[in-house]
């Protein structure tokens, strides 16, 4: 965390970064970021000057590595850029030797993580434990909240696209008067004329579905071309799953049907000369 | 009957179909002014929570947020006597964020612990018992969380420890203080454990005496008009400092949270065109079914003018009722949607997403209308040029 300030703070003052002339073979290496390398020029080799305050920057590391972080979703809205030490030279630049801000402890294959927590909870003095699990479960919180946003914004637009879908099956059908009345006059029975419209109803649904998932697939790539470019990220924002599209068409050829079967059962059950206009 | 009032009466000849109509516009129309409350009210709740006592400008080490990070500045006193030399501002207070431990029966309690100066603090508010005063270093406020876990209220004792020693298994700092209030610290996520104390307590608790260190300084300008000018010269004078003027940290979080509020505006705009697409769907079909009916009208004399503003009252009419019920419908998901987002660790919990404002919600409303009643514009235009003997023709066949 602190070395991260201390490279912004080198960032805003960029041009004091790179020295050239200086022994490298003596000072310690530092792995840059490549975000952070592309900002202030950096290449393999370079000599940087750091500290922990734009007014305090005394120590020289050289650029020995630049790396590509690890997609991580937490980070990505924050915008910080990082480097890399070992963790005496931190520690030295820190005028900390000898402190860290956390231990990671690989256990025996055998040992449940949570029990060697507790065990190290009630002896450590000082310490806060945590599995690898629980660290996962907390830091995941906040994509949870998105989750449950996400699939309350999804409910809203099921509820809009039922109506929607209702209302234009009522629509389509009652356009349909005059063809029903016809049709009821020359002997069609009403089960024959309900299962044309409901079949109608079908395939508008299985037409509006595929159309409907072409559009999410261009939708969810356009997404995740934008994000990815807007955040210099590797990570997937759309991801459109089998599952997902399953259930969208499920459901939209069961809304379809349903509205279908209602509007074309009101239709069947009026009177031909009502149909007609004539009544 | 003008064109308006047989517009409107038209929508009563089919209740079904209206009312499915009105229902599809409502919830289209809540989602709109979700979306709308969603886009402007991060900025606003965030905006209105920094100023809520009054101080525009945070100083922070260089490059950083308030709290964003656990650096803090160096020299905490020399800086705030610099600022309040200053003409131009009103009062400056340092803030330490720390760690801590509260001593809970035999047990410890984690904590966070706010370093204050109690005549220049734009964190908290007293709830209960009474503020501390500069000099009282025997002094403690608790958030109410704290006050209930510990079970202590204003007067009793309570033991604090500002660093574990691991090595000797004991309390490296720790003192006994007298909870003088109960208050609520105003940045808190809900829950939150937080004690405060003057500076130099939470100082000598954090063991950041020696350098004289703090997270942040706070400024109150005297003049509201003069903020930006302000801090533009707290730049210069402080290079090393992060000047960030309430503008700036809302700047910040916006690009923070830039995904929300694209979101809003795509969903927003779907919103809008569902909208449209069942209002201009629904118009054009009874247009089509009432033709025989429009053509008899122009047949007798009635204008093509009024034809047009009958089909177009339909729609506004449609979108006016099926607006106003949205807005309910809109009120109401948003008091939901906001408990779900106001769920994100960390946040302050007088945090909002959805802010209605008198502004926003007249402009979307104003949207909706118009966008509505221009929906109705093709099935005006196919019922006014229809040709009324043809048409007459069909309709006698």
């Amino acid at each position: 965390m602190r070395i991260a300030i201390a490279v912004r703070g080198l960032a805003a003052l960029g041009w004091t970064l790179c020295v050239a002339g200086f022994a490298s073979a003596q000072l310690p290496g530092i792995a840059v970021e490549r975000g952070l390398a592309a900002d202030l020029g950096l290449g393999i080799g370079d000599t940087v000057r750091f500290g922990t305050a734009p007014d305090s920057l005394r120590r020289l590391a050289v650029v020995s590595a630049i790396y590509q972080p690890r997609p991580d979703p937490a980070e990505i809205s924050k915008r910080q850029r990082h480097v890399r030490m070992h963790l005496p030279d931190l520690a030295a630049a820190l005028g900390a030797p000898d402190r860290v801000d956390r231990f990671g402890v690989g256990l025996r294959p055998g040992l449940a993580a949570e029990s060697a927590a507790a065990v190290l909870r009630s002896n450590a003095f000082g310490y806060q434990v945590h599995s690898t699990r629980a660290i996962a479960s907390e830091s995941s919180q906040t994509f949870l909240v998105i989750s449950r946003f996400h699939r309350a914004i999804a409910i809203i637009t099921i509820v809009a696209g039922a109506v929607f879908l209702l209302c234009i099956m009522l629509l389509k059908v009652e356009e349909r008067r005059l063809d029903a009345a016809v049709m009821r006059f020359i002997g069609v029975r009403r089960r024959t004329m309900f299962g044309a419209l409901l079949l109608e109803a079908a395939l508008v649904a299985v037409v509006g579905s595929v159309v409907g998932t072409g559009m999410a697939l261009m939708a969810g790539a356009a997404t995740n071309a934008y994000y990815r470019r807007f955040f210099d990220t590797a990570l997937t924002f759309s991801h459109i799953t089998p599952r997902i599209v399953i259930f969208s068409v499920a459901l939209s050829l069961g809304l379809g049907l349903v509205a279908g079967s209602l509007a074309a059962w009101r239709l069947v059950r009026t009177r031909p000369m009502v149909l007609w206009g004539r009544q | 009957m003008t064109g308006i009032g047989w517009g409107v009466r038209s929508l009563g000849r089919h209740p079904l179909r209206t009312a499915l109509s009105l229902a599809g516009i409502a919830v289209a129309a809540a989602m709109l002014l979700d979306m709308v409350m969603l886009s402007g009210g991060l900025e606003k709740s965030f905006g209105d929570l920094l100023l809520a006592r009054g101080y525009q400008i945070r100083l922070t080490p260089r490059g950083t947020l308030p709290f964003d990070t656990e650096a803090t500045l160096d020299g905490a006193s020399r800086v705030v006597a610099a600022l309040r030399r200053d003409p131009a501002i009103e009062a400056a207070g340092a803030v330490l964020g720390t760690a801590l431990y509260g001593r809970s029966a035999d047990s410890l309690v984690g904590l966070f612990g706010y370093g204050v100066d109690p005549t220049a603090q734009g964190l908290y508010q007293v709830t209960s018992g009474a503020d501390l005063t500069p000099g009282d270093t025997a002094g403690v406020l608790l958030a109410g969380p704290v006050a209930r876990l510990l079970g202590v209220g204003p007067g009793d004792s309570v033991t604090l420890i500002g660093r574990l020693d691991p090595q000797v298994a004991m309390a490296a700092v720790g003192r006994r203080f007298v909870v003088r209030g109960v208050v609520h610290w105003l940045y808190d996520h809900r829950g939150q454990l937080s004690v405060g104390a003057v500076l130099p307590v939470m100082q000598r608790l954090a063991r950041a005496d020696a350098a004289d260190r703090a997270s942040l300084v706070v400024i109150k300008a005297r003049d509201d008009g003069a903020v930006g000018s302000l801090a533009a010269r707290l730049r210069r004078e402080f290079p090393e400092l992060e000047v960030s003027s309430v503008a700036d940290l809302v700047a910040h979080f916006k690009l923070r949270l830039v995904y929300f509020r694209q979101l809003s505006y795509i969903l927003g705009s779907m919103s809008l065109i569902v909208a449209v697409l069942l209002i201009a769907t629904l118009l054009t079909i009874t247009v089509h079914e009432r033709l025989g009916e429009i053509v008899t009208l122009r047949a007798i004399g009635v204008s093509r003018g009024t034809v047009i503003r009958q089909v177009l009252a339909e729609g506004a009419a449609l979108t006016g009722a099926g607006g106003a019920i949205g807005i309910g419908l809109g009120l109401l998901t948003a008091r939901y949607l906001d408990a779900i987002l106001t769920g994100f660790p960390g946040l302050p919990a007088a945090f909002s997403f959805f802010v209605p404002r008198a502004g926003t919600l007249g402009t979307a409303a104003a949207v909706l209308f118009l966008t509505g009643s221009l929906a109705g514009l093709y099935p005006a235009w196919l019922a006014a040029r229809s040709p009324i003997a043809e048409t007459l023709r069909a309709e006698a066949t």
